[in-house]
């Protein structure tokens, strides 16, 4: 078992854990999810879960003594005569400590597992001596469970929830295995006490969740992993290729990650739901997206609030920034000079955001590239605004928005290239062959064909995508396919069913001639 | 509770902002416009407002704002 997407995760593990969910006493349920968490976690990590026990450990030692410094801090503001100015003071000194501790904790675990390397290599070329690094290799999802590390102990500090007594509560919140791969990234406020409490699953959650997982696993089979057959021969050796080839490699990957994440998303909630769990979703049309920082909103979502809510907010409302602000105010004004202060957190969350992804150069070039793109939009925009109405061109019309419409999908198209390649020396090189070097004819004469894709294979990613169309435009409008397939009666909730699973059986690509994509977000 | 007006209506013109109450949720206020209000606020009222002061229910509507307005006045952060 080595994901989502085995035989013995889909046939064994998964239904064998909610069934054993649905037979044991409420009372013990959460008993049942910790204990597959953990063995899921122990079948792809190994002795690597002493890291995420670790990490359970230090939030909940952390949220303890900021519940008590907070508790102590209320008993002192109660009293009579209090300079309740000194004392928030004092405790906020005091609570901030706590916190950087804890923080500090599960982000040095993070650093030392997965960037360590990738720091030393960077400090190497310095004249710097480096010890040789032993390999311990990365636990399944850290980037993930770390994130809700943090969220839970700024959460406590803020008083948004309350400290958690019981450890085991917090390692399930860390660790529930439909989210620990690639997430979506949960709030404790959002998952910890469903997780917990071990609520009766209804046949409708039932119905719900088992079509979801299925959808998420034609999205993966019957897409992404047909389109890794032309995607990874192109960027394992793109010097072979010329720049009309890599355009459609950097546009069928893109596809392909969408596919890849997405459906994995579809499965988390979608399994989720066997056990009662509505987790947050990741994903909401992004390629309808009419700007960058739009298409951010949609597109893993929970990260992006994350970020927001956790580093934009933060540096923005800090000491610093804020006299920064106030200058930028009175030098540009109220609209423009926050606009051009923002830059300093628009910057932290774009470094964050391209190092979340991975150790390497191409990713720190990716975060840096929608920083520029992103801060840029909000500095031009009062500008593009002028300009449009004294050209008379209305920004509420079809045509202006169909071209935000292609303007962002061949950012986005530009930004996954990048994050595709190798390096950001070659991410740039790619680019500049993609334009420089572009050639239509060779998307015609077959030389298309000869890297890996056949028509068959096209056909059925353009037909499947026709379907992602019609889903998203569906979803765009409200409508939810299988509300109303749950109302029409049990012979349509099987049959969509049966069809999902016939989707991924006749059109999935496994077998001779395919290899299937790696799960991408999995080693972040 | 005019001022929240005059301020929204100057970093934003041309929007209705009486009545609503879902200016974060229908993202009318972005994450750019609501450090914008942020730093307004903190000078017209001489207030701090803290991060975690920055969710939709504080600033979903011009009454909401208000009030969070007056709760920091209170409490002299």
């Amino acid at each position: 078992m080595t994901s989502y997407f085995t035989p013995q995760f889909l046939v064994l593990f998964l239904p064998g854990s909610a069934l054993c969910y649905q037979l044991v006493p409420r009372r013990a349920r959460w008993a049942v999810l910790l204990a597959a968490s953990y063995a899921f976690f122990w079948a792809l990590s190994g002795w690597l879960a002493v890291f995420v026990t670790v990490s359970a450990l230090v939030i909940w030692l952390t949220g303890l003594a900021l519940g008590t410094e907070a508790a102590r801090r209320g008993r002192e503001l109660a009293e009579l005569g209090a300079d309740r100015r000194a004392v928030r003071r004092l405790w906020q000194r005091r609570m901030r400590l706590t916190l950087a501790v804890g923080v500090l904790a599960n982000l040095g675990i993070l650093v030392a597992l997965k960037y360590a390397g990738f720091l030393a290599g960077l400090v190497r070329p310095l004249g710097a001596v480096m010890p040789e690094l032993p390999r311990i290799g990365l636990p399944i999802g850290i980037s993930f469970y770390t994130m809700q590390a943090v969220s839970y102990l700024v959460d406590v500090y803020r008083g948004t929830v309350a400290a958690d007594a019981n450890p085991l509560r917090l390692a399930l919140y860390l660790t529930f295995f439909p989210q620990i791969m690639e997430g979506p990234i949960c709030r404790y406020a959002q998952t910890a006490q469903a997780l917990w409490s071990g609520a009766p699953v209804t046949a409708k959650q039932v119905f719900s969740g088992s079509a979801r997982v299925l959808w998420g696993l034609a999205k993966r089979m019957v897409v992404a992993d047909r389109l890794n057959s032309l995607v990874s021969p192109v960027f394992a050796d793109p010097g072979s290729y010329d720049g009309g080839v890599i355009v459609l490699a950097a546009v069928l990957y893109t596809l392909q990650l969408y596919c890849d994440f997405s459906g994995t998303m579809d499965c988390a909630v979608g399994m989720g739901r066997l056990f009662g769990i509505a987790l947050p979703e990741n994903f909401s049309q992004p390629f309808f997206s009419r700007t960058a920082s739009e298409f951010w909103r949609r597109w893993h979502v929970t990260l992006g609030e994350w970020f927001k809510d956790y580093v934009f907010y933060p540096v923005s409302l800090s000491g610093p920034v804020k006299r920064l602000t106030g200058a930028a105010r009175r030098a540009l004004g109220g609209r423009m000079g926050p606009a051009a202060a923002s830059g300093v957190a628009l910057f932290c969350v774009w470094l964050a955001n391209g190092l979340w992804h991975g150790a390497g150069t191409q990713y720190l070039l990716f975060g840096m590239y929608y920083f520029v793109l992103i801060w840029a939009g909000a500095l031009v925009e009062p500008a593009s605004q002028a300009l449009c109405a004294r050209l008379g061109v209305s920004r509420s019309g079809a045509l202006w928005h169909g071209f935000q419409h292609v303007r962002t999908l061949l950012v986005v198209v530009a930004g996954e290239l990048i994050f595709r390649s190798a390096s950001a020396e070659q991410g740039l090189e790619l680019l500049g062959r993609a334009t420089l070097d572009f050639r239509a004819d060779s998307l015609l004469d077959g030389t298309v064909l000869a890297v890996g894709m056949d028509v068959a294979d096209f056909v059925v990613v353009g037909v499947f995508v026709v379907l992602l169309l019609v889903a998203g435009v569906l979803r765009e409008r409200g409508v939810h396919p299988l509300e109303g397939a749950w109302r029409r009666g049990p012979v349509v909730r099987w049959a969509v069913c049966f069809a999902l699973l016939m989707c991924v059986v006749v059109f999935g690509a496994y077998g001779v001639g395919y290899t299937p994509v790696d799960p991408m977000y999995a080693s972040f | 509770m005019d001022a929240i007006l005059d301020i929204l209506e100057e970093l934003k013109p041309g929007v209705e902002y009486r009545g609503r109450t879902d200016l974060v949720d229908s993202r009318e206020l972005d994450s750019l416009t609501i450090i914008a209000l942020v730093a307004e606020l903190e000078d017209v009222f001489d207030i701090a407002v803290p991060a975690a002061e920055i969710v939709p229910e504080n600033l979903n509507s011009p009454e909401a704002i208000w009030a969070l307005v007056c709760r920091l006045r209170e409490q002299g952060l």
